[in-house]
């Protein structure tokens, strides 16, 4: 049972820390937040549900077309509407709430493309079930657990150490100096946001087969994914995605040993507290530069 | 003295009244009885959107979780009345008083917080509430199943018709809008404004910043709270389905829609995006694709909203009249 537990908390918090990863990059990046980031998360979901299971394409291609697809579509977003708000001087509050209406028209966007029906992933690695310490899960799900770790070090090493993640980093802590330095602040703003929905898709095609793909699969999963980021530490990479698998952990044992019926409200609970109490999280990030 | 008093109120809030007054009547007369619960529902809007307007508008303080003080009205007053059996006039003004209450508890400590920040503690706050109620210990609030109750009854006069009910909410929309143009006209309105503009700023200038959002969260909280007893009276049934997160998000849009900051925009806000509602329902499952990508249009062309674009070419036409005037002198 405990083991049992322990890993499904491990494939929910991988999940939310994704999310959180997503949300992060772009905070770290232009000091926004993304509020269509769980949505952006189903529609990876329903694309690679469409490619894998419905036209039955190779696994790796459809997951290539479903990354260079959310690619565009976080890119187009930013140009399309963050851009011209940016430009137009608007309060970062209506930043919020454009993004909000964004993840209004994903959501039912895929409803009126996919149905309402939950659509059934199919298997990625032909194997049903495979032994873990001694506890039966689908392959789906460590997988989940693998690349997430794998996708969090490569962002953090990107953002670090790469000449665009350091652009990246200038451009969001000054644009002007960041300018006057030869970087070009509105295509790292651009890549920023086409990464973190590049995240999202590759979230949606990691638990699309373990839980089914349905329209609201990402919104609810989005919110709760703040929780694990504020716990974790706003726009810190390793802080999300530790936040992350706090938040699937507590939630999951919560469920299992407590009742179902708290988990949301445990979720939520923390997500307040941290807020009011500790809102950098527990890794602050001056303590983890200094 | 007559002359000034109607000054004061203003001529256009007058004629405002007035037509409001008279539209069920014609509703009635062309036999489109609908139309008046429809007016009922704005009316209830009107009230809880004019409470964000406080917070969002005049405060500039973003608010995602105002469904919470809604549910809180309405539950609280039907519990009031079902468990205790206070009579529903009274349990709604308690419960709107107590929704302002937990308003204060949750604005202290977020008034550290800024926009995003503030976001993500509204909503935790607005979903807390409903998993509240949607799953309350010992099913006091009837759970998923909901809870029955009656209509509002004032000294023994039962406001159980759609009809009634409006001439009810009217008065108390009046008394609410009349509270709130006095109360951002006074010190405290001038607060707020001075948050919104520039915090830093206002607390230069001797404003207890913390103190003046703790306010702006209580009214708002107060009018939010009220107009959940009202529609729990009007509907005489609840369930947690309408207090969910995107009760909130209509709440903002009706807001956003209108033009916010000012006295008419909730009212032209709530009467345009209710409609619209009606509208697109016909249109099912495309209703809320419409409904994201409209608020969008408006959030990107139309900033300040209705009301604003309005003012803005009236204001501009005014401009170019004395321009001209000017010229020729």
């Amino acid at each position: 049972m405990f083991t049992q537990v322990l890993l499904l908390g491990l494939v929910l918090g991988c999940i939310y820390g994704l999310i959180a990863l997503g949300y992060s990059l772009i905070y770290r990046a232009s000091g926004l937040m993304n509020f269509s980031q769980g949505d952006i998360l189903t529609i990876g979901a329903f694309l690679g549900y469409t490619f894998y299971g419905v036209m039955g394409l190779p696994f790796i291609v459809s997951f290539v077309l479903v990354i260079a697809i959310e690619v565009m579509l976080g890119m187009l977003i930013e140009r399309g509407v963050i851009r011209r708000l940016l430009g137009g001087n608007a309060n970062a509050i209506y930043i919020v709430l454009a993004t909000i209406a964004i993840s209004y028209i994903l959501q039912n966007g895929a409803m009126i493309a996919w149905g309402t029906k939950t659509q059934y992933f199919p298997s990625v690695f032909g194997i049903p079930r495979i032994n873990l310490f001694g506890v039966n899960i689908q392959p789906e799900a460590a997988f989940c657990i693998v690349v997430s770790f794998i996708i969090m070090i490569a962002l953090h090493i990107f953002t670090k150490y790469t000449k665009y993640g350091t652009a990246m980093r200038a451009a969001a802590m000054d644009p002007l100096a960041a300018k006057a330095c030869g970087v070009n602040p509105s295509m790292t703003t651009a890549l920023t946001w086409g990464i973190s929905a590049a995240i999202a898709g590759f979230g949606g095609m990691l638990i699309g087969p373990v839980y089914g793909v349905y329209t609201t699969l990402g919104s609810t999963t989005g919110r709760k994914g703040f929780a694990g980021a504020v716990m974790g530490g706003f726009g810190n990479m390793y802080g999300a995605l530790l936040g992350g698998v706090l938040l699937g952990l507590i939630e999951t044992f919560v469920s299992s040993y407590v009742s179902s019926t708290y988990k949301d409200l445990v979720a939520y609970g923390l997500l307040l507290i941290f807020l009011y109490v500790k809102p950098t999280g527990i890794f602050n990030e001056k303590s983890l530069t200094e | 003295m007559r002359q000034n008093l109607i000054q004061k109120i203003g001529i256009p809030q007058i004629v405002v009244v007035l037509i409001a007054i008279v539209a069920p009547l014609i509703l009635t007369g062309v036999n489109f009885s609908y139309g008046i619960l429809i007016l009922n529902f704005m009316l209830v809007y009107v009230v809880a959107v004019s409470g964000l307007d406080i917070v969002f508008g005049y405060s500039g303080q973003i608010s995602l979780g105002h469904a919470a003080y809604y549910a809180i009205g309405a539950y609280g007053s039907v519990m009031l009345h079902e468990y205790v059996g206070i009579p529903v006039i009274f349990s709604m003004i308690i419960s709107a008083v107590a929704a302002s209450l937990i308003g204060i508890v949750i604005a202290y400590p977020a008034s550290r917080l800024r926009n995003h920040f503030l976001a993500l503690a509204t909503i935790a706050f607005g979903e807390i509430v409903y998993q509240l109620v949607a799953q309350s210990p010992g099913q006091i609030t009837g759970n998923f199943l909901g809870f029955f109750t009656d209509p509002v009854n004032l000294f023994g006069f039962e406001f159980d018709s759609n009809m009634s009910f409006y001439y009810f909410g009217l008065v108390v929309v009046v008394i609410f809008l009349l509270l709130k143009t006095n109360l951002v006209k006074s010190r405290t309105g001038r607060a707020l404004i001075a948050i919104r503009e520039n915090s830093a700023a206002a607390d230069g200038m001797g404003i207890n910043v913390t103190l003046y959002k703790v306010i702006g969260f209580a009214f708002s909280a107060l009018y939010c709270g009220f107009a959940g007893g009202m529609y729990a009276h009007m509907v005489q049934f609840i369930s947690p389905e309408t207090f969910m997160y995107r009760q909130s998000v209509m709440f903002m849009t009706m807001l956003l829609f209108g033009g916010m900051g000012n006295l008419w925009g909730p009212i032209i806000g709530v009467i345009t995006v209710t409609l619209l509602n009606e509208g697109l329902r016909a249109l099912e499952e495309y209703q809320m694709f419409i409904y994201g990508a409209l608020m969008l249009l408006v959030i990107i062309a139309l900033p300040g909203g209705i009301f604003g674009k309005v003012k803005q070419l009236v204001d501009n036409t005014k401009s170019r009249r004395a321009q001209k005037n000017a010229d020729v002198h």
